[in-house]
């Protein structure tokens, strides 16, 4: 680790750590995320979760103030997270960094990090690899090794044995397949085929008739949210491969924020996943009915939980170590809380929460009428898997 | 503004004071008054290829994006130093202008706008491609500057970034000024207004095209490469479509064909983003939308025209 | 050979779906000599209302569609009157930024309205089903839409080269002054051209809905996807256009049956050596 801080930046040190000494009632945690543009979902979802935590748990932490700020990072942009990172924590000298939707945008404020000794909680951000560019990140999100890996050992376990990997051809995408891949071959099954589809598709209906071709028992699959996702299901619907018997695998595909759009081409979609908003649970229930409540037009997904949890483990650090950064990563390590989506601990080495994962399935729910995933098995305390990989 | 320019290193006592007075007034903004320095360098480059030359483009990205690939991967396999590094991304941004520009200049309108638009699709997914040269997606990283001719250490609030980027974007600028004066700046003008008479009296009209969009190809390549070596990190979104039409829109806002109006442009869109965003991001996008009409209806040269559109409006009083 | 059957009746499918939402664009752009960005921004309009009527007021699908049609016909012709009238007379550059600043408020409006997810346009039960060719199905849908894209360019053949409108229309293009001293009302002309322009964007909208599901950020994330079909296509020619977007639909339809990997570079390597060897074919005003 480089820790080489130049006369001036001590001196911007220096500034904050008198700061911090003589106002330490209030702590304050900047939330870097997106609020405008295709991706402003997020941000607006990381919001209402803190605003729901804090409504439960007031705004103290210990003896300390708890304070939110929020910025606006737009779409993946590294140049634009980083230099609002370095605002927050030179102008409003926060102590807490949390939030990071892009892998880039994330990994883009490492050496700050490093420099500022400041905890960085990601609320979604999935590639592995970013907590090892920084001891200060923290996830309490998921990495898509984490899910992929019990996605494929579930399958085969159901009696599936020929595969064929349709991922989007960019980072994540290639990372979940590798991590199915590897996983599916290592409990014996066959891969039959490993299509990489272009960013830029918008009609699917050549890979989708591809894998019908090769009518393999299954196919696993991850595309980026929103449009792709949606063209990708209709396209496998319409082209008739449930009723060939060729299952849908997936993971994030059937979030619940845009799930209602798919319609009933969703039924039967089944994804491995740490997080559905139908988790059976009283902590659950009551966790959505307060977001609902406070939040009427409000879609508790995936990205809610993170953020649930994330505001969780800060205010636990902040009682446990105020603004000393050190002290409170290692105050996080190891942790145990009970979260709406179900048992979590802060693993010491990943620093990315171990957590049940959930296989589902889209159903119907006859009273509400609307879509829900259904949780079918439960895959018990699974880590981050793609740590090292 | 005109008879400000006749006064010996005027416009360089002003750029050099508008930089320090951004200096004392920001210092908690630095790194994003950074962003701005390294946007009008960027802006610029698209001026000196639409404005002065004529030649549409939608695809500007490619050449910045380029430059910052190649710092970023210089500074990683080669050498930190941030000089070398400039240099290196100028010279992959010109280079990869100069090749295209060989194709791409022989249209003209709709098709050289989609030209230059697919040029830099085609550099976005081979640099998502290439992920175990670029990191792909995740972005490519590990690029950790050493200081400023061995002198000056990147700092954390930001201090040497902006005085390096500062120092670059000013000496482009007076490059720039110079070039506007000279005669291949005179002839790119003319060939912007009358293709078909610079033909005529002889000029190598595709030639002093393809030169025009090489040199803008390097400008954008060292905007590039300031972005790689502030950020230390480079993302994909380098190659977005998003890239290059926002520039654009800076630089119609600010005013073609005029070097002030890339500056005005970029710090007035920037700074309406910034506080827009920051004040009500859910809708932020009316602000810009209503700027932008406003500025196409009521001052349809750009934002660089104000002042005289104002002069006149006194006088009609 | 059933690959190649494959390849030709989804790039034909495709193609056809590229047409129907490019044609309004080859219109007003082609016809009327005006860069409108905003083209996109009719097509979400139109699909937008169809959605809301669907959602909210339990209307059915094809009543909505044509309400969502009229609607974006509605908001049209006030815009053609107060806003294009003025932007038709500005220079390139001025009408891209126009049409941009109209795009970010078309953008920002349902972005507030409607929020920034997916939404729906619900086929009904009898449209959702498929076809069976014999080797494989293909979707009711896509053959709808190629039924409606044939008729589309028909129609428009018919307008512009057999009625009294589609003469005075071409004689406006040619030549505004001459067509307004001898008598032809060109103000009006133009508004409806242009509102045909938008009506078409939205039926488009609607029926690409399936495949580019609407959403507020629609009319920048497929932009490009628009502009090469009028790029390739060439600008005034409606026939050319529909050649365009078929070509288009098959290049990149093949591409993605043989070499997946490297279909976008290959898409986009297609497009600039056609158009880097066929310029001259293409419309060189923006110069």
């Amino acid at each position: 680790m480089k820790r080489t801080i130049s006369g001036l930046s001590a001196a911007a040190m220096l500034l904050l750590g008198t700061s911090l000494g003589a106002q330490a009632d209030t702590i304050k945690v900047g939330v870097v995320a997106p609020f405008s543009g295709p991706f402003a979902l997020y941000g607006k979802q990381f919001q209402e979760a803190i605003q729901v935590y804090q409504a439960e748990h007031g705004t103290t932490a210990g003896e300390h103030e708890i304070e939110f700020i929020y910025k606006d990072s737009g779409g993946p942009n590294p140049d634009q997270a980083r230099s609002l990172t370095q605002e927050l924590l030179i102008k409003d000298r926060v102590d807490y960094l949390a939030g990071y939707v892009f892998t880039p945008n994330a990994m883009a404020v490492a050496p700050l990090l490093d420099q500022s000794e400041t905890p960085l909680v990601i609320f979604n951000a999935a590639t592995s690899a970013i907590n090892a560019q920084s001891d200060y990140y923290l996830r309490t999100s998921y990495t898509l090794w984490q899910v992929s890996m019990p996605m494929a050992e579930w399958a085969y376990d159901q009696g599936i044995r020929s595969v064929v990997t349709a991922v989007s051809d960019y980072g994540p995408g290639i990372d979940a397949e590798n991590a199915f891949v590897a996983a599916f071959q290592e409990a014996g099954g066959e891969i039959k085929d490993s299509i990489r589809m272009p960013m830029s598709t918008t009609d699917f209906t050549p890979f989708i008739q591809s894998i019908r071709d090769q009518a393999p028992d299954a196919l696993f699959t991850f595309l980026p949210g929103g449009p792709p996702t949606f063209g990708f299901t209709k396209t496998y619907n319409e082209n008739g491969l449930r009723d060939e018997g060729i299952m849908f695998l997936g993971t994030a595909e059937t979030e619940e924020s845009n799930l209602q759009a798919f319609g009933d081409a969703a039924i039967g979609l089944t994804t491995a996943y740490h997080y559905s908003a139908d988790h059976d649970s009283d902590l659950n229930r009551a966790f959505i009915a307060k977001n609902t409540e406070m939040h009427p037009d409000s879609v508790t997904n995936w990205a809610t939980i993170g953020a649930y949890d994330g505001t969780h483990l800060i205010y636990e650090m902040v009682e446990a170590a105020g603004t000393d950064g050190p002290a409170a990563i290692e105050a996080a390590k190891g942790l145990e809380w009970e979260s709406p989506r179900g048992p979590l601990v802060m693993d010491p080495e990943t620093r990315t929460v171990v957590q049940n994962v959930y296989i589902r399935e889209v159903e119907r729910d006859e009273e509400s009428g609307l879509l829900v995933n259904r949780e079918k098995g439960v895959i018990a305390t699974v880590g981050d898997l793609g740590w090292g990989k | 503004m005109t008879r400000l320019m006749r006064i010996p290193f005027a416009v360089e006592a002003l750029l050099i004071a508008l930089l320090v007075i951004a200096f004392f007034a920001f210092p908690y903004n630095l790194a994003f008054v950074t962003r701005i320095l390294i946007m009008v360098l960027f802006v610029l480059s698209i001026d000196l290829v639409l404005g002065f030359a004529g030649i549409a483009t939608l695809g500007q990205a490619a050449l910045y994006g380029t430059g910052a690939y190649a710092a970023g991967l210089f500074a990683v396999h080669v050498t930190a130093a941030p000089l070398p590094g400039l240099l290196i991304g100028m010279v992959a941004g010109a280079a990869l202008a100069f090749l295209s520009g060989l194709v791409l200049l022989r249209t003209k309108g709709l098709t050289l706008i989609m030209l230059t638009i697919a040029v830099a699709q085609i550099c976005q997914e081979v640099a998502n491609k290439a992920r175990d040269v670029t990191g792909g997606a995740d972005g490519l990283r590990g690029i950790r500057m050493e200081p400023v001719l061995g002198l000056f250490e990147f700092d954390f609030i930001g201090i040497t970034a902006y005085w390096y980027v500062a120092i670059v974007v000013f000496i482009v600028f007076l490059a720039l000024k110079r070039l506007a004066a000279a005669p291949l700046g005179l002839s790119l003008r003319g060939i912007h207004e009358s293709p078909e008479r610079m033909l005529a009296i002889g000029a190598p009209v595709y030639r002093r095209q393809v030169l025009a969009y090489t040199l803008g190809g390097g400008i954008a390549g060292i905007a590039g490469a300031l972005a790689a070596q502030v950020t230390q990190l480079v993302s994909l979104e380098v190659y977005s479509f998003t890239l290059s039409a926002e520039a654009l829109i800076m630089l119609i806002l600010g005013g073609t064909g005029r070097l002030w109006g890339a500056i005005v442009g970029v710090v007035l869109f920037m700074t309406v983003h910034h506080v827009a965003a920051s004040a009500d991001p859910y809708n932020w996008l009316f602000f810009i939308g209503f700027m932008v009409l406003g500025v196409v209806f009521f001052l349809p040269g750009g934002m660089i025209r104000l002042p005289q559109a104002l002069l006149r409006l006194g006088r009609q009083r | 050979m059933s690959l190649f059957l494959n390849i030709l009746i989804d790039g034909v499918a495709y193609g056809m779906i590229l047409f129907m939402i490019s044609v309004g664009l080859s219109v007003t752009m082609g016809l009327m000599r005006v860069i409108n960005l905003a083209h996109g921004g009719f097509a979400m309009v139109g699909g937008v209302v169809a959605h809301v009527l669907m959602s909210e007021a339990g209307i059915g699908y094809v009543p909505a569609a044509l309400l969502g049609i009229v609607a974006t016909v509605a908001l049209a012709w006030p815009l053609e009157r107060l806003i294009y009238r003025r932007i038709y007379g500005f220079g390139d550059l001025q009408q891209v930024l126009a049409t941009i600043g109209l795009t970010f408020l078309m953008i920002a409006t349902v972005n507030r309205l409607q929020g920034s997810s997916l939404l729906a346009l619900p086929l009904p039960t009898v449209l959702a089903q498929s076809v069976d060719l014999g080797f494989r199905t293909l979707p009711l849908h896509r053959v709808i839409v190629i039924g409606v894209g044939a008729v589309v360019i028909v129609g428009l053949w018919l307008l512009i080269e057999r009625t009294r409108f589609g003469i005075k229309l071409r004689a406006a293009v040619d030549n505004r002054a001459t067509a307004g001293a001898i008598g032809i009302n060109t103000g009006l002309i133009y508004t409806a051209t242009f509102c045909l322009g938008a009506g078409l964007a939205a039926l488009g909208g609607i029926l690409g809905a399936e495949m580019l599901p609407i959403e507020a950020y629609y009319p920048l994330r497929y932009m490009v996807l628009f502009l090469v079909v009028v790029a390739v296509g060439g600008m005034g020619s409606i026939g050319r256009s529909f050649l365009a977007a078929l070509g288009l639909g098959l290049i990149e339809t093949a591409s993605r049956y043989l070499v997946p990997e490297f279909g976008t570079i290959f898409y986009f390597a297609c497009i600039i050596l056609f158009l880097a060897l066929r310029p001259k074919g293409l419309w060189g005003r923006l110069a």
